[in-house]
């Protein structure tokens, strides 16, 4: 009884439901034994309300509109910026030190006035270098935080994962400065709202397989790459510039230990490898040194950028030693290098503002943040997402960086620095140039050719405060 | 005639219900903002995989620490359907559903003859080992895993209709329409059949029940349900990684289990709204304290097992069971 | 051949570690029929001290003599504070079975956050107390080294050293007769409850020494003795949880297939092989390599 008064109850109040409960309830009903119809018609007739009820409830609700959202990220007196990155984990060793360099930047330039004076936050967020956690965490950014522009994001599984889960380019979300140099990321039409910073892998590669050419050739060479699109990006280039490795050893992110290690030394000296390059992170680089160090294989190692900062490999419990004339491709010059203006001033804010060592990862860090605060600057006063990446593609190009090959921003163009110098180790871990004097080459992603450049990086700005507009 | 025409009643009772929880659950999915859409999609998801547990823990009586592991062979079947059939999402789905109980099956088959301990272990191991075979061959695609894209919401819905909005929609009606059949089932000859099992197992022998081929069934069923929820988990993050299936997601589940009272359904859904809650609930607190990097890293996981040991201890067959015997106590002493 | 060697001796070398948790939870086991998943956690507080003490003092043997005393600490005092509290308040319904199982992973949990809390979640190493660099052969070095020799002393001496103590000593006797039959045991005057705290400071101590040894030629994290777990649980299982002797010989069988499976299959595969070696054991002998009919080995 009950069920039909509701029924009816509804009925009286809004008369324009009752079809819609009556056609329900007779439908039902003609499926029921005949003892049974009175009572099943009864409950379905309620069961029919209930239906009505949701849909018409819920119909009603896609009428109401969504409130005008204001500039996510930015107010009167703040920029709100973002980044994910692996801060503990087994690929953290190095990267975990980005973030709080480029807060240690900021810090300081928001000592200084700011942006406009605004103050920039920096909120980093711990991905452990896993694709899901990568997703979640920049839903935290982009949701909850409402950071305005993501800066720095590492890793190229992660972020690949990040931009087409979380919509980066169709929410219109900024991603500035990628730390990662996956060529993928250079499609502008897939990535409108991405800018790369580093040098893609596929240049490092060509840049290697062009001083492979000139300086080892005839040796046996061996390779040891992370088994994804950082490796797979430098395999592709290697294979353009038509170099041959007489033993290839992949890994998986993340399998890196010393037992795994075992297994590529084992490899590598089994093919006789002389000349053995290296692209992968440093988590990966200090068993393979440790353990081909213990096994007394010690071939001419060609280590990546990625993975060869010698301050992380020695707070891994790799003796610095082994890295002595190791050779390595390099981009940005050498962190102990206090005769370099940018290097110079970074130190200085680094020992005021952030505690780490200064290493290579520090470097970068503050890097990261002055191109940022000219990106910010480039905006203008009043800074929109939409301001922001057509700031970058106008302007971008000029911006300082510590980096000695140019940038490539413009309307068409998402690739940040360009090329790379090559360089050898010595026992303390400290780099000097190849031949004694810095000889940048510079290529593309593609099939362009390798060129020795000549030019000239813009000048560090006064005090390390952009004032460009 | 009478019985039939009372659980008849009963089903129409529960369609009711699930109908007019669908509808709750779409008007506040148009009030919160995107943050909570997505987790109300995660929440939607943990209630498949919780529910899986509870059919197999607290009915069947088995011990499952590999849900992950199940989980994982869910979305993998369904991202590989969708990717290389180009089939309908749907399709997928059923896929994820239709691989995980056959891999369930057979894994129920030597799980039978292993007991406690044992069966922890043996599923324990699978946890940590299944995820890591996607590194082995390529078209699993390895650490960075494989694209689950299940499309953009229908143009239909409007333009304010965001991606995760859709995710919420499709995952909470694969959740209710889950937890619905779930319940009939154990509701029916299985359930009664299967807590008879756990609670008894010769006594269940001796009055002719088939152990091994009833606990073959249960661990089908809760494969078939981690699987779904697999895929549902895939789709949250448009993706099938390794890294998605952990052993810490295993040992989520099972907490989340235990923390909604292991044999209660309904339970589960506070159980997945708890694992989602705690994180957040952790960020406020961090934030609080200002402790910096350490405590928002390892405060949600304090949290958790703190709730974790206080449940076990006073509360081990859930807050449900608690107040029934409250209630009783009551009851009985009038 | 030199390949199949150096495996062989990789294999006792990971085994022998593995054979140290695996006997920390079967000691547990034997004495309280709790699978204690804590131990690892455990473990990892213990080596996180005997790291602080390492590294200050630069003696990795200092470091391990602490890591085992705070092994054994707390041990114990898991025993003591915390099992005696679940136990007190008897389980009964549907969550029995998960109960215990659900409680250590719970203290699991408890014991890395607060971990985690204190020391972060960089990986830390430790110096290691003899060479990494492998043995010459002739002309070739296989990955064989001086610390892998160590390692394999240090864990037969422990061994030694528990067989002598469960063998000889009239503690030893307590703790078989305990776990053997606990109400005889205590009809004839051995006080169980504090023979269990002992069976479980002895755990957490070994435990504390595969941690120490682990991460003398691994890295320390709040996450890094998960996987000695699960191996090790693997092996006390193939050893059928009750013999201890079982546990150890399970370890090597387990240690040694999977350096097979890594050196020669592919090292994606070693996390699978657990499973797969497990359940070749399991579904041949269900109660483990070391059963015998019904009756428990003491």
């Amino acid at each position: 009884m009950v069920q039909g008064r509701t029924c009816e109850s509804i009925v009286t109040k809004k008369p324009h439901r009752i079809d819609y409960c009556e056609v329900t309830g007779r439908l039902t009903a003609g499926n029921t034994t005949l003892d049974g119809r009175k009572t099943m018609i009864g409950k379905t007739r309620r069961k029919g309300t209930w239906l009505a009820a949701t849909v018409l409830a819920a119909g009603s609700l896609f009428a109401t509109a969504l409130p005008a959202h204001a500039e996510p990220g930015v107010s009167a007196r703040e920029i709100k910026l973002g980044i994910t990155l692996p801060l503990t984990g087994a690929a953290s060793p190095g990267y975990n030190k980005i973030g709080n360099a480029m807060n240690a930047y900021f810090k300081y330039v928001n000592e200084n006035g700011g942006v406009y004076g605004r103050k920039i936050t920096l909120i980093q967020k711990n991905d452990e270098y896993s694709p899901q956690l990568a997703i979640a965490k920049t839903n935290e950014l982009i949701l909850k935080d409402k950071v305005f522009a993501l800066v720095g994001p590492l890793g190229t599984a992660t972020y690949t994962a990040v931009h087409k889960s979380v919509g980066l380019a169709k929410r219109g979300v900024p991603s500035l400065f990628l730390n990662t140099g996956f060529s993928g990321f250079s499609d502008k039409k897939s990535y409108p709202t991405s800018f790369m910073v580093l040098s893609s892998y596929a240049m490092e590669a060509k840049i290697v397989a062009q001083f492979l050419k000139d300086n080892h050739a005839g040796k046996k060479l061996g390779l040891v790459y992370q088994n994804d699109e950082f490796g797979i990006d430098a395999i592709t280039a290697f294979k353009a510039a038509g170099t041959k490795f007489d033993v290839t050893v992949p890994y998986t992110s993340g399998s890196q230990s010393a037992a795994t290690a075992q297994t590529w030394v084992s490899q590598l000296a089994a093919g006789g490898a002389q000349v053995v390059v290296f692209f992968g992170v440093t988590s990966a680089t200090a068993p393979l040194l440790a353990v081909a160090a213990g096994a007394r294989y010690a071939p001419q190692w060609i280590l990546g950028s990625v993975g060869s900062d010698p301050l992380t490999l020695r707070a891994l419990g790799v003796p610095v030693a082994v890295l002595n004339g190791a050779q390595t491709p390099a981009g940005n010059p050498s962190p102990n290098d206090t005769s370099d203006e940018y290097v110079k001033q970074f130190q200085e804010i680094n020992t005021k503002y952030n505690d780490a060592p200064f290493d290579d990862y520090v470097l970068q860090g503050m890097n990261i943040g002055l191109m940022t605060v000219q990106a910010l600057r480039a905006a203008g006063s009043n800074p929109t997402r939409k301001k922001l990446i057509s700031a970058m593609e106008s302007k971008g190009s000029s911006f300082a960086s510590v980096a000695y090959s140019p940038l490539g921003y413009s309307k068409t163009s998402n690739v940040g620095h360009t090329g790379y110098y090559m360089a050898v180790m010595d026992a303390n871990g400290d780099r000097k140039p190849f031949g004694g004097t810095v000889k940048l080459y510079t290529t593309d992603s593609g099939s362009g050719p390798v060129v020795l450049s000549t030019f000239k990086r813009p000048a560090m700005p006064a005090k390390g405060l952009p004032s460009n507009s | 005639m009478e019985l039939w025409r009372e659980e008849r009643h009963a089903v129409r009772k529960k369609i009711a219900l699930f109908i007019l929880l669908g509808w709750l659950l779409l008007v506040i999915g148009d009030r919160v903002d995107e943050l909570r859409v997505y987790q109300g999609a995660q929440i939607a998801m943990y209630t498949i995989a919780l529910s899986s547990i509870v059919l197999l823990t607290g009915y069947s009586g088995q011990v499952s620490l590999g849900n992950g592991a199940m989980m994982a062979v869910g979305g993998y079947a369904a991202a590989l359907t969708l990717n290389n059939l180009g089939s309908p999402v749907w399709f997928a789905f059923l896929m994820a559903i239709f691989f995980s109980a056959l891999f369930g099956a057979l894994l129920g088959t030597a799980a039978a003859r292993l007991s406690g301990p044992y069966l922890a272990g043996t599923t324990l191991a699978l946890a940590v080992g299944l995820p890591a075979i996607a590194n082995q061959f390529s078209f699993l695609g390895g650490e960075p895993g494989i694209f689950f894209d299940v499309g953009l919401p229908a143009q239909s819905l409007g333009e304010e209709f965001t991606q995760y909005k859709w995710f919420f929609w499709i995952a909470t009606f694969i959740a209710l329409l889950s937890l619905f059949i779930t319940s009939n089932i154990l509701a029916s000859r299985f359930g009664r059949t299967w807590r008879a099992i756990r609670s008894n197992p010769l006594a269940a022998e001796l009055s002719g029940i088939h152990s091994s081929r009833m606990k073959i069934l249960a661990f089908t069923i809760s494969s078939a349900l981690a699987g779904l929820a697999g895929a549902v988990l895939a789709m949250t993050i448009s993706l099938v990684a390794p890294g998605a299936y952990t052993l810490t997601l295993s040992f989520a589940l099972v907490t989340g289990a235990v923390l909604a009272g292991v044999s209660s359904l309904p339970g589960v859904v506070l159980g997945a709204l708890i694992l989602v809650a705690i994180p957040e609930i952790a960020d406020v607190l961090a934030n609080r304290l200002g402790g910096g990097e350490n405590v928002s890293n390892y405060l949600p996981g304090l949290i958790v097992s703190i709730l974790l040991i206080l449940s076990v201890i006073f509360t081990p067959n859930g807050p449900g069971e608690n107040l029934r015997k409250h209630r009783h106590k009551k009851a009985s002493s009038h | 051949m030199q390949k199949l060697l150096e495996t062989v001796l990789i294999g006792i070398s990971t085994g022998s570690i593995y054979a140290l948790m695996s006997l920390a939870l079967v000691l547990v086991w034997r004495s309280t029929r709790v699978v204690n998943f804590a131990q690892a956690g455990q473990a990892t507080l213990s080596t996180y001290i005997g790291f602080e003490i390492a590294s200050r003092s630069e003696i990795f043997w200092l470091g391990l003599a602490f890591a085992i005393i705070a092994g054994a600490l707390v041990g114990a005092g898991v025993d003591y504070f915390f099992m005696r509290v679940l136990f007190k308040h008897a389980i009964s319904g549907p969550a029995a079975v998960v109960a215990p199982v659900i409680a250590t992973l719970g203290l699991l949990g408890l014991i890395r956050s607060i971990v985690g809390l204190i020391w972060g979640g960089e990986f830390k190493s430790i110096a290691a107390p003899a060479s990494k660099d492998g043995f010459t052969i002739g002309q070739t070095t296989i990955p064989f080294s001086a610390l892998n020799v160590l390692i394999i002393a240090t864990v037969s001496l422990i061994l030694i050293t528990l067989a002598i103590t469960f063998q000889r000593t009239n503690l030893g006797l307590s703790l078989r007769a305990s776990a053997y039959a606990p109400e005889i045991a205590q009809l004839a005057g051995i006080r169980t409850a504090r023979t269990r705290t002992i069976g479980w400071a002895i755990a957490g101590g070994v435990g504390g020494v595969a941690g120490m040894l682990v991460t003398s030629y691994n890295f320390l994290s709040p996450y890094s003795l998960d996987l000695l777990l699960v191996f090790g649980f693997i092996a006390a299982v193939i050893g059928g949880l009750e013999s201890m002797v079982g546990s150890v010989i399970g370890a090597l069988v387990l240690g040694i297939g999977l350096t097979f499976i890594l050196n020669y299959i592919g090292t994606s595969l070693v996390f699978i092989g657990g499973f797969v070696v497990l359940i070749v054991v399991l579904l041949v002998k269900p109660d483990g390599i070391m059963a015998r009919g019904k009756t428990r080995r003491a």
